[in-house]
């Protein structure tokens, strides 16, 4: 049975910055919910639903800060839930509010979050308390040692080199200089990246996300109630979720069904939303990718498992043939990517905005010409959880 | 109106081990797994995706679907998690089966004791800008709507204490071990005062416990034939205001709104629903008071009379909380998806000891956040809405 | 405009129960200097650390068999930032795969100059084979052994 088409109505994304002092937590989610109400030309009144994009209670430091959202949002006496999958949290959000409408349950679903993740102190604290306390919570495992880690297999296997790193950092800031959205918008080049410290093995200051804080928002509708209101819309037609052992020493070893090096349960996520949408053959069929990578050497896995590159080829592909950039073959991140904006609760969600962006025509001096069909994706847990969305015009 | 995918609820299990110290959280989320699909008579393959509630702060874990996942098979699986509440995971689910696009789905919720005090943590939810400081946690929050409802409900303390004794009476035939609270109404009304008025006798000791529930579609269901099935015939779920201080505390209009939706859809009359039986969210005797008016079934008016007639009592007319409610076991956390399972377990005839004979239709309400924020209603019935138009 | 902050920190105290699993394989690192892994059956792989089921199968894992000390590294890092209630840098840590297991258990490695990075990172690569050494005082953790270089 072919599930009908949801459509984006409105998109409303923050202008990312490290700190928002002007702003507490829920005037940031208000902020985005304003406009995309104003993009949609809906009334909030008109909302059915909501679904409350929010990753960890701690990096806020309100529990279940999501209660707090909820004038925010207007939902009060409305449909209401929260959703956490760690850093994909804001594509399986859209799903569950692509759910809500393909389900007949709604017609009209906000999906809304914001983060102030440039407040906490203590990020990499939190993040090491994502582990196991059985085995691993006294490990100094965190999402940049945890990336790095991976950096080290897919370099064993594939032969990446920190330069290849670097080259993704430099495109994806050239494409942030055109984005008025992004946090980092700083063109640099492979040398400043080299040069920069440090941080674990291989992975430098430059080539690790900024932390960052702004909220998005989106209104999704169904296919009715956009023909009788003769709006203009998006669509999604394809979504897709899966996931991987949480064990990363799982994933490696003798006998693994997944490598560390790889992101093959984003592989799976992405297949299932081509399924659903109809797409057999990415590199032809999809005009560009809005692919979740908070560090420069995912972004390489991302686009292997979107099936935009034969595994282990997109180094080479970036390097020698100037795949992956605006302009050039299957543009990757023309936004700048979570590399160049990152608010935790709601960046797998600007994914699909600006996945939405480009094939809506709207992407402005970052437009991709002529995107009609793009995908976004969305990293979770310990590169555990994995969401897909295809969008199209 | 065409063939709309119909949801059933065709197995559940609760994992409540005598001594929760002798197993991790995950080995506990693995056990009501197998028990939920064993009693469901499917294995984990049949499963398209999953939906999983907990908190955080309670669970030690900053983000506890990680560690949970494999537990409950979300390796290769499509597995969300909605902290809001235990109640919310079920409405996903449901609408995701719904939706066309997941022929079952798993829905697990859990609530641990590993942490030194549940209060502290709950009073972790009031925003840093002005209530932080204050000792605002559920039980104080349920406190407020208490005396709020009392204000406004004369007697109504001596109504309060009749519903406990209803719902202990209830516990002991359902949940036997796991209800040592005080049954007798003199011990009740005499507890110690913890939060004007809740006594101890009131509330029920925090209690760990894992919840799941396997849901599938009407196609699905009718290609195995055999399934014991408690078919959703409404969902409604709607939300207050955050800030105490916004709410009439003696009211719960988002209650109201949530059982409009339902009921719409179950074509429930909301003016005179009529169920077999129901459970309603209880943290406090008040609680299920204001649940029963918000779902129609007991006006504040009568709500002295009724519980000095001992109505919602097994063998009353608006029989209510026949598992003893979050009154008697109290797996705080997911008490929601649990009154959600008894509802949809005495539908399918397999509510064990304290199974209502010949229960053709049931409400469940859960509540969750601070004074009930958050409402969640199912109602269920023993055909699926098809057969019975 | 004046803006004010306020200050809160979160103070949390949780005892986890590690269950028969856990307890038993850091009870033979505690008093044996050994380690073990427990076989999934289903798939034949000898998970380490060990878990009473699978989670690719849900099935019960059986059968404890005894891993290491010898080894070979999976993947490291190595970390030249300071992260609060972290390790003052430079710490390097990563997975070793010990003989006899199946998966790798993550562990911090030591006993090397890790002041030169690209130098430190060559001695670690992939593949290098690693032995198991245990603290005098055990306890009952991951912290009581780590990896040096095989000699």
């Amino acid at each position: 049975m072919k599930a009908p088409r949801v459509g984006i109505i409105g998109i409303g994304q923050s202008q990312f910055k490290a700190r928002r002092s002007d702003a507490n937590y829920p005037e940031l989610v208000r902020e985005a919910v304003t406009l995309a109400m104003g993009d949609s030309g809906r009334s909030l009144d008109e909302i059915e639903a909501v679904v409350y994009s929010l990753a960890p209670d701690a990096l806020l430091g309100i529990g279940n800060a999501e209660r707090l959202g909820v004038d925010a949002v207007g939902a009060r006496n409305k449909r209401f839930m929260r959703i956490n999958t760690g850093g994909s949290t804001g594509i399986s959000s859209l799903a569950a509010a692509h759910s809500h409408i393909a389900a007949g349950a709604c017609e009209l679903v906000l999906v809304a979050g914001a983060d102030k993740v440039g407040e906490c102190g203590d990020s990499q604290t939190i993040l090491n308390k994502i582990w196991d306390p059985t085995y691993e919570r006294s490990l100094p495992l965190g999402t940049i040692t945890m990336l790095a880690m991976s950096a080290i297999r897919y370099m064993h296997k594939y032969g990446m080199t920190q330069e290849d790193m670097a080259r993704i950092v430099v495109k994806n800031r050239a494409h942030a200089a055109l984005n008025p959205n992004a946090h980092l918008r700083a063109p640099t080049s492979i040398d400043e990246v080299m040069h920069s410290r440090m941080i674990a093995w291989p992975i430098k200051l430059f080539d690790a996300c900024p932390q960052s804080s702004g909220g998005c928002a989106m209104v999704l509708a169904s296919e009715d109630y956009i023909r009788r209101n003769g709006l203009e819309a998006v669509w999604i037609t394809g979504v897709g979720h899966s996931s991987e052992s949480y064990y990363i020493g799982d994933r490696m070893g003798i006998g693994y069904s997944a490598d560390h090096a790889d992101a093959q349960a984003l592989g799976e996520a992405c297949s299932r939303a081509y399924k659903m949408a109809g797409v057999t053959d990415p590199v032809r069929q999809i005009d560009t990718a809005e692919l979740y990578s908070p560090f420069s050497n995912t972004e390489f896995h991302a686009i292997e498992a979107a099936g935009l590159a034969p595994l282990g080829q997109s180094p080479r592909m970036l390097r020698e043939e100037g795949c992956f950039q605006i302009g050039g073959r299957n543009p990757v991140n023309p936004s700048g990517g979570v590399l160049c904006a990152n608010a935790i609760a709601v960046t797998a969600m600007v994914r699909v905005a600006e996945a939405a962006l480009q094939v809506w025509g709207r992407a402005g001096a970052h437009q991709v010409k002529g995107a009609q069909r793009a995908i976004a994706s969305g990293n979770g847990g310990d590169h555990q959880f994995f969401g897909a969305m295809v969008v199209e015009a | 109106m065409g063939s709309r995918t119909e949801v059933g609820v065709i197995g559940s299990a609760v994992f409540a081990p005598r001594d929760p110290g002798r197993m991790s959280l995950e080995e506990a989320l693995h056990a009501v797994t197998k028990h939920a699909l064993h009693d469901a008579g499917i294995g984990i393959d049949d499963i398209d995706g999953i939906v999983v509630a907990a908190n955080d702060q309670l669970d030690g874990r900053a983000i506890s679907i990680m560690a949970a996942s494999g537990s409950v098979g979300g390796v290769g699986r499509d597995i969300l998690s909605t902290p809001s509440g235990s109640e919310h995971a079920f409405v996903l689910a449901s609408l995701r089966v719904r939706s066309g696009m997941y022929r079952t789905q798993l829905v697990v919720s859990w609530s641990p004791l590993e942490v030194d005090s549940i209060s502290e943590t709950q009073r972790l939810s009031n925003d840093p800008y002005y209530h932080r400081a204050l000792p605002l946690d559920d039980l104080s929050s349920h406190a407020l709507q208490a005396n709020a409802l009392e204000a406004k409900v004369p007697g109504l303390r001596a109504a309060a204490v009749q519903v406990t004794v209803t719902n202990r009476r209830h516990g002991a035939l359902a949940y036997p071990e796991y209800a040592p609270a005080p049954r007798e109404a003199v011990l009740i009304a005499g507890g110690k005062m913890l939060r004007w008025p809740i006594t101890d006798a009131m509330v029920s000791q925090p209690a760990f416990a894992a919840v799941a529930l396997v849901l599938a579609s009407d196609e699905w269901i009718s290609g195995r034939g055999n399934c014991k099935t408690a078919w959703v015939h409404g969902l409604g779920w709607a939300t207050e205001t955050a800030y105490l201080g916004d709410r009439d505390l003696s009211r719960l209009p988002s209650l109201q709104a949530a059982a409009a939706q339902a009921y719409q859809e179950a074509g429930v009359d909301a003016q005179a629903p009529k169920f077999d039986l129901a459970e309603v969210a209880d943290a406090t005797p008040y609680q299920e008071l204001v649940a029963l008016e918000g779902l129609g079934l007991c006006p504040r008016a009568q709500w002295v009379d009724a519980a000095q007639r001992d109505a919602f009592g097994r063998d009353g007319p608006t029989p209510t909380n026949l598992s003893g409610g979050a009154l008697s076991f109290n797996p705080v956390f997911c008490t929601g998806l649990m009154r959600i399972a008894e509802a949809a377990n005495q539908t399918r005839g397999c509510a064990g000891a304290h199974q209502l004979p010949g229960v053709k239709t049931a409400v469940a309400h859960g509540a969750s956040g601070f004074a009930m924020q958050y409402n969640t209603v199912v109602v269920f019935g023993q055909h699926s809405r098809e057969t019975t138009q | 405009m004046e803006l004010m902050t306020r200050i809160e920190k979160w103070n949390i105290t949780y005892q986890h129960a590690l269950g028969e699993t856990a307890s038993w394989f850091f009870a033979q690192i505690r008093d044996h200097q050994q380690i073990y892994g427990r076989r999934d059956p289903k798939s034949g792989r000898v998970l380490v650390p060990p878990r009473a089921f699978s989670d690719e199968t849900l099935e019960a894992t059986r059968e404890w068999v005894a891993v290491g000390p010898e080894g070979s590294i999976e993947c490291f890092t190595i970390v030249y930032e300071a992260f609060n209630n972290l390790p003052d840098p430079p710490y390097a840590f990563g997975y070793v795969l010990l003989k006899g297991a199946d998966t790798a258990i993550g562990g911090f490695f030591r006993g090397l100059d890790l002041h030169d990075a690209a130098a430190a990172a060559a001695r670690l690569a992939v593949g290098t084979p690693v032995i198991t050494r245990f603290a005098e005082h055990r306890t009952g953790d991951v912290l009581d052994f780590w990896f040096e270089l095989a000699p």
